[in-house]
């Protein structure tokens, strides 16, 4: 372990100017603003939570640095994301703040690390860890104890400190669990599980808190309270919060500051509002900026005048404010815009008279036993009739039984009472082994399918063992198909997030079936892989004629889905095409969905029915502005597009 | 036909981690959940011990009664003591049937007899040590008792991760059953799904087994940051965790009155 440790007074010098002086490197506009956070951080050593000068490092074993020459200064009680592409070092940098590395990783490490205005050096994992706490992003793996207080003061109780029950206490306080402490971890829901993940790690009363992807595990609402616990934490008790984030939405919503790495840099740091509108360098990283931003930048490309050192809005709050003021500018002339209703049929490709449809539940019941011994209904009476060639999304909050309708149609689960039947057929007296040769089940987690060392393996896996004539061809077409042969001989328990998603429905789509059922398809996935799946599931109509998605990402619903059917407590609450569903705001809060931000907006500016993408939206304002009012040519063209 | 049907239908990998949590956790309101578990750990390893060494008819009938009767009050679940009948009887029976096949007679069955109560003996003791005690409390009573730190995390640690294995081995098998192929007719006494199933299964944990390394590494990472490692090494953690223990009147009762009776026992004997 080489560490060439630069003092400490060069090192402040140095590393507080380095954001600005990286960012006007690579940026094309506004540096004074980049270098006035810095400027307004830079006194003393003492006001920085984590300091990192020109760090280097690289994993034992691997010859190529994961970071190199990163610096970064994050102030004491700042709310800072910490965001990048796939593999671009983001982990690693946050566990230079604990000590994993050098200390656990000890790799080839230079540079120098200060973590709450001391030198991190010759300070251990344990040292450090009491005052940075770490939240994994496989959070489920972090949770080591049977029962949530237990869990809670683990790390006190390690530190022999003791007042740890009174610190386990306060910290499922802090995270609104206090009244789960008896219970069994693995009773919990995700978003439960998430909340004691961020206990065990408060326990010790940290100041500062590191946690990893919040939003890519748990569905939007549990997102969102886990980042409402943050933002306490940040506000009344002064920690500072480090996320590692790609979503913008929720760093527009809820951090000060953003840092940008590209391949084991930090390209800059920035205030939020400035970051998210650095479009360039997002796009470059496949980092989506938020919905309302690239809506405001497309308009002003509509209006002819794309500005350079742009200032587009990055809530939706800022957006009503900045969008209202456009079209007030324009209203003189114009009366209140057009609103008109319905719409939906535009949407709805599928044969309404189908005679038998592919799948049908009559009143069918699920429950299932617990390990209390308690029975739980998931579906209560629940009818409903999916037709051959229609996109069908499921969505609906968590518990609401979406994953069990699918198991009930592939037949894993078995209906308690009332009927499923799969293609004509009576699902009960299927075997799983029966159906699935028609009906293919992709599920949640991709790494759960992998059963054989190779994708190539995986894929023919199905085709050779049930004796499919030219089973080789067809493995080799999907291998093609989902661009996965240059991957053929890799584990695919090793492969990145997408890539595992692309076999999981090469896997699903390779035996041809009638059906294919995706459970949370983009669950997990950045955002650039996402945009990628939903060109992967186009692809996939070549292939199959149903499919049918479990799924709480609203985007994915719009753009994609033909019918969407709303389940809320275990009945169908709502059934329709997308535009429609999403016309009913009582509908949406009552089966506890997350508009996306366009939606939102939408609802906000009073444009029924809601846009679908940003793109639309800035259209059917550019069509308001131009013509003065909305009208029906505007409102279909995105439909189109 | 049918009957064998429902049987398989009956043991569905979900009731078997039901019963084994239930087992393992459910033992709250067991009265023998209420003692010191290095008093138990003790009492345990007597039993599993000595009676080895014993050949009386009269000792080990009169042990088997005692951890019989420890073993209701442990509140034991159903399915527990099935398999234990099922073990007993196989390993016990086929010996049997080996010695008739030797020339034996049944003059050869007393001896067996004997085993199979040294046998009952030690697994009922076993039962009521590990079905009256939640694994936290063994793991806290071993670690009073000296073992090492690692070893008793492990076995609490061991019982937190069997839920999320179970869950993982399920789906490693519904991945096979989504993408293989049942025999087409089930055979005599449904054999050919038994042999089916039962190759499922032995595949199943080369799957099971790379998932779980993988997961492995976060959590090793995670407990370095939780300051396991350190509190291995410092005495005050280990005294704080154990501080909860005490030796109570009811402890002393119940080992002297263990005691008691094993001299009675001996004293007949």
């Amino acid at each position: 372990m080489s560490k060439p440790i630069s003092p400490s007074s060069p090192a402040l010098s140095s590393s507080s100017s380095s954001p600005s002086s990286l960012s006007s490197q690579f940026s094309l506009s506004s540096p004074s603003s980049a270098s006035s956070l810095a400027a307004s951080a830079a006194p003393s050593a003492g006001e920085f939570a984590v300091r990192v000068s020109n760090v280097t490092f690289a994993y034992p074993g691997s010859e190529q640095p994961v970071l190199r020459e990163a610096s970064l200064a994050i102030r004491k009680g700042s709310f800072a994301a910490i965001a990048g592409g796939n593999g671009c070092g983001k982990s690693t940098l946050c566990k230079l703040f604990n000590g994993l590395i050098p200390h656990y990783y000890s790799g080839e490490f230079s540079g120098s690390v200060e973590v709450c205005g001391r030198p991190a050096e010759g300070r251990g994992v344990a040292e450090l860890s009491r005052q940075v706490g770490y939240v994994y992003q496989d959070f489920d793996n972090q949770l080591v104890r049977p029962t949530v207080l237990d869990e809670a003061v683990f790390a006190p109780l390690n530190y022999g400190l003791p007042e740890y029950r009174a610190m386990g206490q306060r910290a499922l306080e802090l995270c609104g669990i206090s009244h789960l402490h008896d219970r069994y971890v693995w009773e919990l829901s995700g978003g439960q599980k998430h909340l004691l993940a961020l206990a065990g790690a408060l326990a010790l009363e940290p100041d500062v808190l590191v946690v990893d992807e919040p939003v890519s595990q748990l569905d939007p609402r549990h997102a969102r309270q886990a980042y409402e616990v943050l933002r306490r934490l940040n506000r009344q008790h002064g920690i500072t919060i480090i996320v590692i984030e790609h979503h913008t939405e929720f760093i527009a919503d809820y951090c000060e500051e953003v840092c940008l790495m590209e391949q084991g840099r930090v390209l800059w740091q920035l205030p939020a509002a400035e970051a998210l509108n650095r479009l360039a360098d997002l796009d470059r990283l496949g980092i989506q900026p938020p919905e309302v931003t690239q809506a405001a930048a497309k308009l002003s490309e509509l209006l002819g005048k794309p500005s350079a050192a742009s200032s587009y809005p990055v809530t939706a709050d800022d957006a009503e404010a900045y969008f209202g003021a456009i079209l007030r500018r324009r209203a003189a002339e114009t009366g209140s815009p057009g609103k008109e209703a319905g719409g939906g049929a535009s949407a709805g490709e599928a044969p309404p008279s189908n005679p038998s449809p592919a799948i049908e539940f009559r009143r069918t019941e699920l429950s299932y036993r617990t390990v209390r011994k308690e029975k739980r209904e998931v579906l209560r009476g629940l009818d409903l009739a999916l037709n051959e060639g229609e996109r069908i999304a499921l969505v609906g909050n968590n518990g609401a039984g979406k994953s069990s309708l699918l198991k009930l149609i592939a037949g894993i689960a078995r209906p308690t009472g009332g009927d499923v039947r799969v293609l004509g057929e009576d699902a009960k007296g299927l075997s799983v082994e029966r159906i699935s040769a028609r009906i293919a089940y992709v599920f949640q987690n991709p790494e759960d399918m992998f059963i054989e060392d190779t994708v190539y393996k995986e894929v023919a896996y199905c085709l050779k063992r049930r004796r499919y004539p030219q089973a080789e061809e067809t493995a080799e077409r999907m291998l093609r198909a989902f661009r996965l042969e240059p991957l053929r001989d890799r584990d695919a328990r090793l492969l990145s997030g997408g890539q595992q998603r692309r076999v999981s429905l090469a896997i699903g789509a390779a035996i041809r079936p009638e059906i294919i059922l995706l459970d949370e398809p983009t669950a997990n996935l950045d955002l650039a892989t996402r945009e990628e799946l939903i060109g992967t599931l186009k692809e996939l109509e070549a292939h199959v004629r149903t499919v049918v998605i479990a799924t709480h990402d609203m985007q994915l619903v719009r753009q994609w889905a033909t019918r969407v059917v709303v389940l809320n407590e275990g009945v169908v609450a709502g059934d329709g095409a997308p535009a429609d569903v999403f016309a009913d705001a009582d509908l949406i809060r009552r089966a506890g969905l997350a508009p996306t931000q366009i939606m939102d907006l939408s609802a906000r500016l009073g444009l029924k029915p809601a846009c679908a993408s940003p793109a639309e939206l800035a259209g059917r304002i550019y069509g308001m502005l131009a013509h003065g009012k909305e009208n029906d040519s505007h409102a279909a063209r995105p439909q189109l597009v | 036909m049918q009957l064998v049907r429902n049987w398989f239908s009956r043991i569905s990998l979900e009731r078997i981690q039901l019963e084994l949590m239930n087992t393992a956790y459910g033992s709250g309101h067991a009265s023998l959940s209420r003692l010191d578990p290095r008093c138990l750990l003790l009492w345990y390893l007597f039993f599993a011990i000595v009676p080895w060494f014993l050949s009386s008819f009269v000792v080990l009938a009169g042990l088997f009664l005692l951890t019989a009767a420890t073993t209701v009050l442990s509140r034991v679940t159903p399915f527990v003591i099935v398999v234990l009948c099922l073990g007993l009887i196989g390993q016990v029976g086929w010996l049997f049937v080996l010695s008739l096949f030797f020339g034996g007679d049944v003059g050869s069955a007393l001896p067996l007899l004997k085993l199979t109560l040294k046998l009952s003996v030690v697994s009922l003791a076993s039962i009521t040590v590990f079905s009256g005690m939640d694994p936290e409390k063994i793991s806290d009573g071993l670690l009073a008792l000296g073992l090492p730190a690692s070893i008793s995390f492990s076995l609490s640690y061991g019982y937190r991760i069997l839920p999320v294995l179970f869950e993982e081995f399920r789906n490693v098998l519904l991945s096979y059953r989504l993408r293989g192929q049942s025999p087409e007719r089930p055979g005599f006494l449904y054999w050919r799904m038994a042999a089916y199933y039962l190759k499922l299964l032995t595949m199943a944990f080369f799957p099971l087994m790379l998932a779980t390394a993988k997961r492995s590494r976060t959590t090793v990472e995670a407990l370095e940051t939780r300051g396991f490692s350190y509190g291995m090494r410092n005495p005050a953690s280990k005294k704080l965790k154990l501080s909860h223990l005490r030796v109570a009147a009811r402890d002393i009762a119940f080992l002297s009155g263990t005691a008691a009776y094993v001299a009675l026992l001996f004293w007949i004997g």
